[in-house]
């Protein structure tokens, strides 16, 4: 675990205590983060934000929900908001359809404005570390991955799409999260 | 056996990405309940790969929220303070009077739900749906009586996207007729699912606990149906209670 792992730990157990100051910090150290994966999902601005505020509230009401002893803060977090962004894209997703109003959302914007976002120099390592192990993966491993966790669409829509059985799409996502896995291992 | 954990691993990679549906879902549930807690082995590697999926937000480029996005957090923590902060049981002690708000909204029951174990108190149960209420975003659903059902047998729902449940809760439940039970359904674009058959306490107040993936569905339907396997369609005729989620 490293320092910075340390210094979120720290800051979780402060706002466990209710210091509003800990959570800014948090706040400050992962909204960008959090923000950027939630309007990734959700394709929309104030979904995503509703996303984001949600996933900061549940921080701050129950501080419990993270256990130190499984894993990164900062996996737990940012898992908590793709999760909140997939439950929002998906329930956006069907109500549309029932009220058979036609899509006219824009599509993710495509924008990568990494490089003018100012963020913790550990989480830019991070971030490098693993889209530099995205690259590793087959393409096709790389698709199903990218439909799933950033288009959170399921592996039974991702099969219908991409014309696969589902089984392919399971074996290639097993595939593609353990090589990720070995590849991103924290000591 | 090896066979048994590469579909156990398929299950949790699609699981900790939230991509699984159908079948599959209700195997990871499954899994998740039976299986993961007795095996460190499968506990590991869940573990890794949700640090894996949650590393993969990362692959997003990271975008600076609006600046009004931390006041108006600020603003929503302010507006509902907490009451006391012991973690767990005692905060759910601490909102325990937030029962009688839930009872008046119109009916307290918690239905028996796939794995509400003989064990489980109702109490806990209802601690349970007391803890989802106070979930960020968790919105409290009315499944009001349909045609001649009794109008006082009104049930709440609630639902805790975090942890894929949902619960339901209703103060009076009248006991169906004779050979049948109420079943319960969930809906979407799909149709109906039969979801399970409602345990119906003497008392009528019936306390529901499900797990599932609340996110998948948009209604909610409870019908009075023969008891034993359910049908392949929600019986119209008789009494039903309906709810938009």
């Amino acid at each position: 675990m490293g320092e910075d792992d340390r210094h979120d730990i720290e800051l979780h157990r402060l706002v466990s205590a209710r210091e509003r100051s800990a959570f800014d910090e948090l706040y400050r150290r992962y909204a960008r983060s959090a923000y950027g994966v939630a309007l990734r999902v959700t394709s929309q601005d104030l979904i995503a934000q509703e996303v984001v505020q949600d996933a900061f509230l549940a921080l701050w009401r129950a501080p419990e929900a993270f256990d130190p002893t499984r894993g990164a803060f900062r996996s737990f977090f940012l898992s908590l908001v793709h999760h909140r962004a997939v439950d929002a894209v998906r329930r956006e997703e069907r109500l549309r359809r029932r009220t058979e109003r036609a899509a006219n959302l824009e599509p993710a914007t495509g924008e990568d404005p990494a490089e003018d976002v100012v963020e913790d120099a550990y989480l830019r390592v991070r971030r490098k570390e693993v889209r530099a192990a995205l690259t590793t993966l087959p393409p096709a491993q790389q698709q199903v991955l990218e439909m799933a966790y950033l288009d959170g669409k399921t592996q039974a829509r991702i099969a219908e799409e991409l014309g696969i059985p589902i089984g392919t799409v399971k074996t290639r996502t097993l595939a593609a999260m353990r090589k990720l896995r070995e590849a991103l291992r924290e000591e | 056996m090896t066979e048994d954990h590469e579909r156990i691993d398929e299950i949790l990679a699609g699981y900790v990405l939230l991509s699984l549906s159908g079948e599959d879902a209700a195997e990871a549930d499954r899994i998740l309940a039976e299986h993961v807690p007795s095996c460190g082995r499968c506990r590991a590697t869940l573990n890794e790969l949700q640090a894996v999926s949650g590393d993969l937000a990362l692959a997003a480029a990271p975008v600076d929220p609006p600046e009004t996005l931390l006041p108006r957090i600020h603003r929503a923590i302010d507006e509902v303070p907490l009451a006391g902060r012991t973690p767990r049981r005692g905060a759910l002690v601490a909102v325990a009077a937030s029962a009688v708000a839930l009872v008046a909204l119109g009916g307290l029951s918690l239905v028996l739900g796939n794995r509400l174990s003989d064990a489980q108190t109702r109490a806990g149960t209802a601690l349970e749906i007391l803890s989802a209420m106070r979930s960020p975003g968790a919105q409290p659903v009315h499944v009001t009586p349909q045609d001649e059902t009794p109008p006082e047998s009104g049930m709440v729902e609630v639902s805790a996207p975090d942890v894929r449940r949902l619960y339901i809760a209703a103060e009076y439940c009248p006991e169906p007729a004779p050979g049948r039970a109420y079943q319960l359904w969930l809906g979407n674009d799909d149709g109906w699912e039969p979801v399970g058959e409602m345990f119906w306490p003497e008392d009528g107040v019936v306390l529901l606990e499900l797990e599932v993936d609340v996110a998948r569905y948009d209604e909610i339907w409870i019908t009075e149906e023969a008891a034993g396997p359910p049908p392949s369609e929600p019986n119209t005729d008789g009494p039903s209670w309906f709810g938009s989620l």
